[in-house]
């Protein structure tokens, strides 16, 4: 017994010891020196490793200029970043600088006053650099812009594999929606599939389903924003959407942006539906089928129906609470300069497109492997992309939809994809239910 | 019964409870053997068991290449501080609940047996606000003290069953001895509570060492990221899905566990038969 | 509880050294107390207060509702979906971690060549990450490369991949399966423990009796069981209900709705639709819902 004590004893007198240890070293757990004066935090949704390289180079070569300065980036994620904005705008600790978040995210927040004001940075960029319009659906109040384009998107592009077409005997790239099931159909089996589009409970499934509600003629608000999901149009997209789902994987269900990228890259389906991000990661990650793919606008109802193309237009913006302004502002300028926003756009050859007319046509931009081997591709994206719309603006006719981060971010869309597809229930009935509930949201 | 039949049962017994066993536990062999495949052989259809090729190269990537070690060095400065200020304040707030009368005491121990009620969603947007009024938004203490809410009820409950366990007389013999109440409480009730505190400990720390929630929304910043948000934020994105670097990043947020667990495991089931099952 | 005026002349001395006592005993608690004021019952106060406001999360800034947040949820079909997933789950899960987690504590009980190494094993789902857990889960689950669909294909049980996380019900099976998985060791080191602390005598008086092994199951052990059985219940429920990381994280509540309960109905609430008046009432009426259970069980347990 005490034997036993006095072990206990020594126990505790260690442990005691190590718990001062450790509190000592808890009070030297951020240490002061060597620290510089400001740090700028830059969030973004878009941080594969060959785009954090280029952020590398953007950053140092600002630090270096601006010395006690420091940028420090920081990832967020199309799924996750309204619940980290929500959390970091109502505990007052923004991140200075946010890219490549999609313009109906920028309007929610503008409505809600959170940004501050961005044209001063346009203007020190150029207002003239940019494309024409392509800041048009930032302009929120007149002559007032909540954030700008640092790349065009063109998200719902139709990939193809042209070595699985030529072997299934399809001579063009299908153009109407009855030839791309006809494809998919005859594409499909050995273990490739005809398609990889989200069935699933994602913001990416919302979004897809909006191109595929347009794609057949419709729209899910008028240009004065009413509610006008309910239509033949929008039955036909979910009927026609329901159809593909037996060219899809199985987990198509728990798909979002990656896992359908990744299966048309690691060559599991035949046709995919994404942006120009396919080129990069086929070319790292799996090379033997960068001879065989090309894209061509997404397929619509029939040739009546023109093409929509969904553009996130991927913005800049500066939270309304942002300390040293500023100097952000300067950073923010800083993005879109010379060498270090050509490689921004390197890192994913097509995916991110130039806003800057200059960027565009500078020597340096279309003198890369992938620009040169895929320029028909990219020229095809740009335009489509420039043409291109999303939910907070349908199309030109549309007024700003302030409430469409709101709307993706609630789910009702994916959840009535759902409803359709995984319930079997009926397009009319979910497209109804599904009305009073953007109604509600609109409303509120 | 011969004894040919009883060794035949036994053999069978054996048998039947090792594939029980391996049966819980493919999913970590599953685990370690996708982290040392290469990327190459994640992808065939249909799988290959064994890998054909061993590669550390996911290992090194993480370790190199990603801000892993800084997560890891956040996950070990949360799971340590929360558990030395939850056994501190526990420890001490224990003693008194069950060695010292005043009046309320009562109620205060079931007022901590409410606060298991209390899910984690409702505290996480409040505490959020709390700490970035106090300018701790995004700092590895503001995670210590939202590690707490959940880490304090359960470590003051377990000891709390752990220190009644100790006869009264140990103390009694200690204060007639002319020890003060503090002399007693260092000298003879902490020794004795040394077993359950550890116990207390190890699943303070492994609390902190896994929780997701709470380090979602209260940290952004890789600075002061875990290993459990930083690992999904960083690995699953809308371009990739890292399959091999999640299950080596996997491998590598259980190795701490295993350790501790190797160590210490007596401790823990000894403190469950101790404390943790009385009420 | 009032102490009589002759005893305190009687000894001034002890009432003196009373009072210094709870002093001291209330001095010990006193860090207890404040870390409880601060960390739970300020947000926990925020919360049944925010429940009676429209509050916009990015702003938090929002009017006066009253009760409306309430009658808007009792009035929808999703709170009432949530809550009868939040009990399906919980119940399943339970259930199964219960039954699986007696059967393994029995068997790694009895003799077993290399039982440390076993008994690690089991208990090891226990203490891995909840994000490593279902990392590892969605691996095998994967609908392309997962290793279970090609097992179950090979074996001719399927013919196709099956989609474990997408459609229902297979998500709330894959989830309680998961669940089970994840959390039955706490049971058996539970009962483990108590196993080992039941005297052989008992066996032997059985054994003289006349009971066989179930005999000796029934009459000695499960009522030798009881008492940890009802605590571990009690906890594993109170966790069960309110556990957000492993469904969210695993399913995201989909598909629809199907397996959302009401932790992550009120993370949607307050993040997904900015919401924080809504979250913060769901968040109070699963508060009720626990408490009134709690109070039950105990009463009943105590019979």
């Amino acid at each position: 017994m005490n034997g036993l004590q006095n072990k206990g004893g020594m126990t505790r007198r260690r442990a005691l010891q190590g718990a001062l240890a450790l509190s000592a070293g808890a009070a030297g757990l951020y240490p002061a020196t060597g620290r510089p004066n400001t740090t700028l935090r830059w969030w973004s949704t878009q941080s594969s490793p060959e785009q954090l390289a280029a952020y590398r180079y953007q950053i140092a070569a600002f630090e270096a200029q601006h010395p006690g300065v420091q940028v420090l980036f920081e990832k967020t994620s199309d799924e996750g970043y309204p619940a980290q904005l929500a959390a970091a705008f109502a505990g007052g600790n923004v991140p200075n600088l946010v890219t490549h978040l999609p313009s109906f995210a920028v309007a929610d927040y503008w409505n809600a006053g959170l940004l501050s004001p961005f044209d001063a940075v346009i203007d020190a960029v150029g207002a003239g650099r940019f494309f024409d319009g392509t800041n048009r659906v930032y302009e929120l109040e007149p002559g007032v812009h909540a954030a700008a384009g640092i790349g065009n998107t063109a998200a719902n592009m139709l990939w193809l594999r042209t070595d699985l077409m030529e072997k299934a005997g399809i001579e063009r790239p299908p153009a109407t929606w009855d030839e791309l099931r006809a494809a998919c159909a005859r594409m499909q089996g050995r273990g490739v599939y005809g398609a990889q589009f989200p069935y699933a409970k994602n913001s990416a499934t919302s979004l897809v389903i909006i191109c595929f509600i347009h794609g057949a003629g419709g729209q899910v608000l008028s240009p004065e924003l009413e509610v006008a999901i309910e239509s033949p149009a929008a039955v036909n997209a979910l009927e026609f959407y329901r159809s593909m789902r037996e060219f899809c994987p199985p987990g198509a269900t728990g798909y979002s942006w990656g896992e359908s990228l990744g299966a048309f890259v690691s060559g599991a389906a035949a046709t995919g539906l994404y942006a120009g991000r396919v080129l990069v990661n086929v070319s790292n990650r799996n090379p033997r089928l960068k001879e065989h793919i090309t894209c061509v606008t997404f397929p619509t109802v029939s040739a009546d129906v023109p093409a929509w193309t969904f553009n996130d237009y991927p913005s800049v913006f500066i939270p309304a609470d942002a300390p040293d302004r500023e100097l952000t502002r300067q950073f923010a300028t800083w993005l879109y300069e010379g060498e270090g926003y050509i490689r921004q756009l390197h890192a994913t050859p097509g995916h991110i497109l130039p806003v800057l007319k200059t960027a565009a046509q500078d020597e340096r931009y279309l003198d890369h492997e992938l620009v040169r081997r895929y320029s028909g591709e990219i020229a095809l994206m740009s335009t489509e992309a420039a043409a291109g719309h999303n939910l907070g603006w349908e199309s030109p006719a549309h007024r700003i939809n302030v409430k469409a981060g709101a709307l993706i971010n609630s789910g009702v869309l994916a959840e009535m994809v759902q409803r359709v597809v995984l319930n079997e229930e009926r397009p009319r009935v979910v497209l109804a239910d599904t009305a009073r509930r953007i109604e509600a949201i609109m409303k509120a | 019964m011969s004894a040919p039949a009883r060794k035949s049962r036994r053999y069978l017994f054996n048998l039947f409870a090792w594939t029980v066993v391996l049966v819980i536990a493919f999913p970590l062999l599953w685990m370690l053997l996708t982290s040392i495949k290469p990327q190459s052989e994640l992808f065939l259809i249909p799988p290959a068991l064994l890998p054909g090729e061993i590669t550390f190269e996911h290992y090194r990537r993480l370790l190199t290449e990603t801000p892993f070690l800084t997560y890891l060095k956040n996950s070990a400065w949360l799971a340590g501080g929360t558990t030395l200020v939850v056994i501190v304040i526990a420890t001490l707030g224990a003693h008194s609940l069950v060695r010292f009368s005043y009046p309320g005491r009562e109620r205060l121990a079931t007022l901590v047996l409410f606060t298991y009620l209390l899910p984690s969603v409702v505290l996480v947007i409040p505490l959020y606000l709390l700490m970035a009024g106090l300018g701790l938004a995004n700092t590895l203490t503001s995670l210590i003290i939202a590690y707490t809410t959940f880490a304090l009820p359960y470590a003051l409950w377990l000891l709390r069953s752990f220190m009644k366990a100790i006869p009264e007389d140990l103390e009694s013999a200690a204060l007639v001895d002319g020890a003060s109440r503090m002399q007693a409480f260092v000298d003879v009730i902490l020794p004795q509570a040394m077993p359950g505190i550890i116990s207390t400990a190890m699943f303070t720390a492994i609390l902190a060492w896994n929780e997701y929630l709470y380090a979602l929304v209260l940290v952004n910043s890789d600075a002061a990221r875990p290993l459990t948000t930083g690992v999904i934020n960083m690995l699953v994105t809308s371009f990739n899905i890292e399959w091999s670097l999640l299950m080596a990043a996997s491998v590598m947020m259980s190795v701490p566990l295993i350790v501790v667990f190797a160590f210490l495991q007596r401790y823990l089931t000894r403190g469950f038969s101790a404390g943790a099952i009385k009420g | 509880m009032f102490r009589e005026g002759p005893a305190t002349t009687a000894s001034p001395g002890k009432a003196s050294l009373d009072t210094r006592y709870g002093l001291l005993g209330a001095l010990l608690i006193a860090p207890t107390v404040l870390v409880f004021c601060a960390v739970i019952v300020y947000p926990l106060i925020s919360a049944i207060y925010l429940g009676l406001f429209s509050i916009y999360t990015p702003t938090m800034e929002g009017e006066w509702v009253g009760m409306d947040n309430y009658r808007r949820l009792l009035a929808s079909g999703e709170f009432w979906r949530s809550l009868l997933n939040n009990v399906i789950w919980t119940v399943g899960t339970l259930a199964l971690q219960v039954i699986f987690g007696i059967l393994v504590a029995l068997m790694l009980h009895r003799n077993l060549v290399f039982r440390a190494f076993a008994r690690s094993l089991v208990l090891f789902p226990y203490f891995l990450s909840t994000v490593v857990a279902v990392l590892v889960w969605r691996w095998l689950f994967n609908d392309l490369y997962g290793v279970l669909n090609h097992l179950l294909m090979w074996a001719g049980i399927v013919d196709m991949p099956v989609d474990w996380l997408g459609t229902m019900p297979n998500a709330m099976v894959s989830l309680i399966l998961v669940g089970a998985w994840k959390y039955f060791p706490f049971v058996v080191i539970a009962v483990l423990a108590r196993l080992q602390s039941i005297p052989d005598e008992l066996y032997e008086a059985a054994s003289i009796d006349g009971a066989g092994a179930w005999g000796r199951f029934v009459d000695v052990t499960l009522p030798q069981l009881r008492d940890v059985l009802i605590v571990v219940v009690l906890l594993r429920t109170i966790w069960d209900f309110k556990e957000f990381d492993l469904i969210y994280l695993l399913t995201g509540g989909g598909p629809i709705i199907g397996t959302q309960t009401l932790p992550l109905m009120v993370y949607k609430e307050a993040f997904a639709l900015n919401q924080m008046g809504g979250a913060s009432a769901v968040a109070v009426l699963m508060m009720l819902i626990m408490l009134l259970f709690m109070i039950l069980y105990l009463s009943r347990a105590r019979d």
